[in-house]
């Protein structure tokens, strides 16, 4: 699983959010997953992959923002969406 | 001198296993269904089996959307009430944050499955950490902050938590708030989902839980019958809108009951045992409050959680209170059918209050073949609902702890 497809599962499964809304260039917020949203999205990526995050993690505006510090990471790339 | 207000209910919401209405609620209650069925789960050591009112249809994410990360199965019950309640209500909501609105609510054991589930995960599998949202999942006031954040109620967000009497303490403050003329709405009511299986084992140790068996699950809650043995725990939110009378009229509201007094006493005697005493001057002042007497009432939704000991202390209290007319006076422990939703409960049966205010239709206490003779002294509805015209109601809740909780509803009426 790639890092898009991590968040659009979460979204769909914590929040009901559509797959399709979920595209890099839209803001976390506009989607609806809020700074606590995104708490609960971070532990299950670490549950999931079994890698800590860093405490010092920037906050993320956009899902890009966020597909791009999960890809640092250490999930495979995100090519296209 | 200005004249009183008065304090209107326009909106009534359930979320539980009874449909999406308080409509179905009722029309289930009037008929005599049980919500209660076996509830069961087996994890590890842990298996639990009882008789209980478990919504096991309940999807929380189609139901609730993006909430579900933020609210767990307590709260979630909780805002399901509170948005059919409102709903119905009318309301629009302000623009920005109303300084008139308030939430008042109650809850026995809000987190319980929260907290539950982090310390299985800690002590249990071995984990040595918790899902990041687990504190604001377990907080008492988490339903209520929710509910206030999503109807932008500025005024007062605040939580009773006092037992079985939490909802019903929850609705009487909330009423003397708009009484007083502070706020022109209150969302007032509660939620509980207490059925996690430490606190299972907990009420197993009382002694107090009902046995599925002689009778079956559906009908082992058997207020004031000879042969009860015990209560049934139930989970759910119940809610109601309480608005300022004349603010209702204004808006060309539908008001659907006056609620027009609250007793609130302490035993002050003993954790468990409950006192006549108590709940005697609790009803009187709910009486008093709304200008009412005794013959003014046409119906009690008795406390009845079907315990040896609760059921004729109860029946006591309502025949020092109403004399000689408690032989005549209909009474009903509709427990037997929807369990004891703790911190909900008393919500959910002023909600009752106001469908048999509306209806004129009493429901009965179900499964109630043989009366214990000892719980004698009133008119128990009992075999079908009862049908007449009501004109007013109470609605008693008596918490462990000794706390006491008296409503009182009129029917409608300019």
């Amino acid at each position: 699983m790639n890092s898009l497809d991590l968040i659009r599962d979460f979204a769909k499964n914590h929040g009901n959010i559509a797959p399709e809304t979920v595209v890099p260039e839209a803001t976390l917020a506009d989607i609806g997953i809020d700074s606590l949203m995104l708490l609960e999205l971070l532990f299950d990526f670490e549950e999931k992959t079994g890698i800590t995050l860093p405490k010092d993690l920037p906050n993320p505006t956009t899902v890009q923002d966020l597909v791009t510090q999960l890809d640092r990471l250490g999930l495979q790339p995100t090519s296209g969406s | 001198m200005s004249r009183p207000r008065r304090v209107a209910i326009t909106g009534i919401g359930v979320g539980g296993p009874w449909g999406s209405d308080a409509d179905a609620l009722f029309t289930r209650l009037l008929a005599g269904e049980s919500a209660v069925a076996l509830h069961e789960r087996d994890e590890d050591h842990l298996a639990i089996s009882i008789p209980a009112v478990h919504w096991s249809g309940f999807d929380p994410l189609a139901e609730l959307g993006t909430h579900i990360s933020t609210l767990d199965r307590s709260g979630q019950l909780g805002l399901v009430a509170a948005r059919r309640a409102w709903a119905q209500s009318g309301l629009a909501r302000t623009e920005g944050p109303d300084p008139r609105g308030a939430v008042y609510w109650g809850t026995a054991l809000a987190g319980t499955l929260t907290f539950e589930r982090g310390y299985r995960e800690m002590y249990v599998n071995g984990r040595r950490r918790v899902p990041p949202l687990s504190l604001l999942l377990g907080m008492n006031n988490t339903a209520a902050s929710h509910i206030a954040i999503e109807f932008g109620m500025a005024g007062a967000c605040l939580t009773y938590t006092i037992a079985c009497a939490a909802a019903a303490t929850a609705i009487g403050e909330g009423f003397r708030r708009v009484r007083e003329g502070r706020s022109d709405v209150v969302i007032a009511g509660g939620s509980d989902s207490p059925m996690s299986l430490g606190v299972v084992r907990a009420w197993e140790a009382l002694r107090v839980l009902a046995p599925a068996e002689p009778h079956g699950a559906a009908a082992a809650c058997r207020p004031f019958a000879s042969d009860r043995a015990g209560l049934v725990l139930g989970e759910g939110g119940a809610a109601l809108i309480l608005e300022d009378w004349d603010h209702a009229r204004a808006r060309g509201a539908t008001i659907l009951a006056e609620l027009t007094g609250y007793g609130c006493s302490s035993d002050a005697e003993h954790l468990v045992r409950p006192s006549a005493r108590g709940q005697v001057e609790a009803m009187r002042q709910a009486l008093a409050d709304g200008g009412m007497t005794p013959a003014d009432v046409d119906y009690v939704n008795a406390h009845g959680t079907a315990t040896p000991e609760g059921d004729p202390i109860e029946i006591d209290a309502i025949g020092q209170v109403f004399g000689a007319a408690a032989n005549t006076l209909p009474v009903s422990a509709t427990k037997s059918m929807h369990g004891h939703m703790m911190g909900a409960t008393g919500a959910l049966e002023a909600i009752i209050c106001v469908q048999a205010l509306r209806q004129g239709r009493i429901p009965p206490t179900a499964h109630l073949e043989t009366v214990d003779p000892a719980c004698e002294g009133v008119l128990h509805v009992r075999g079908g609902a009862l049908e007449r015209p009501l004109r007013a109601c109470l609605s008693n809740a008596f918490a462990f702890g000794g706390s006491n909780a008296v409503l009182a509803f009129r029917r409608a009426e300019d």
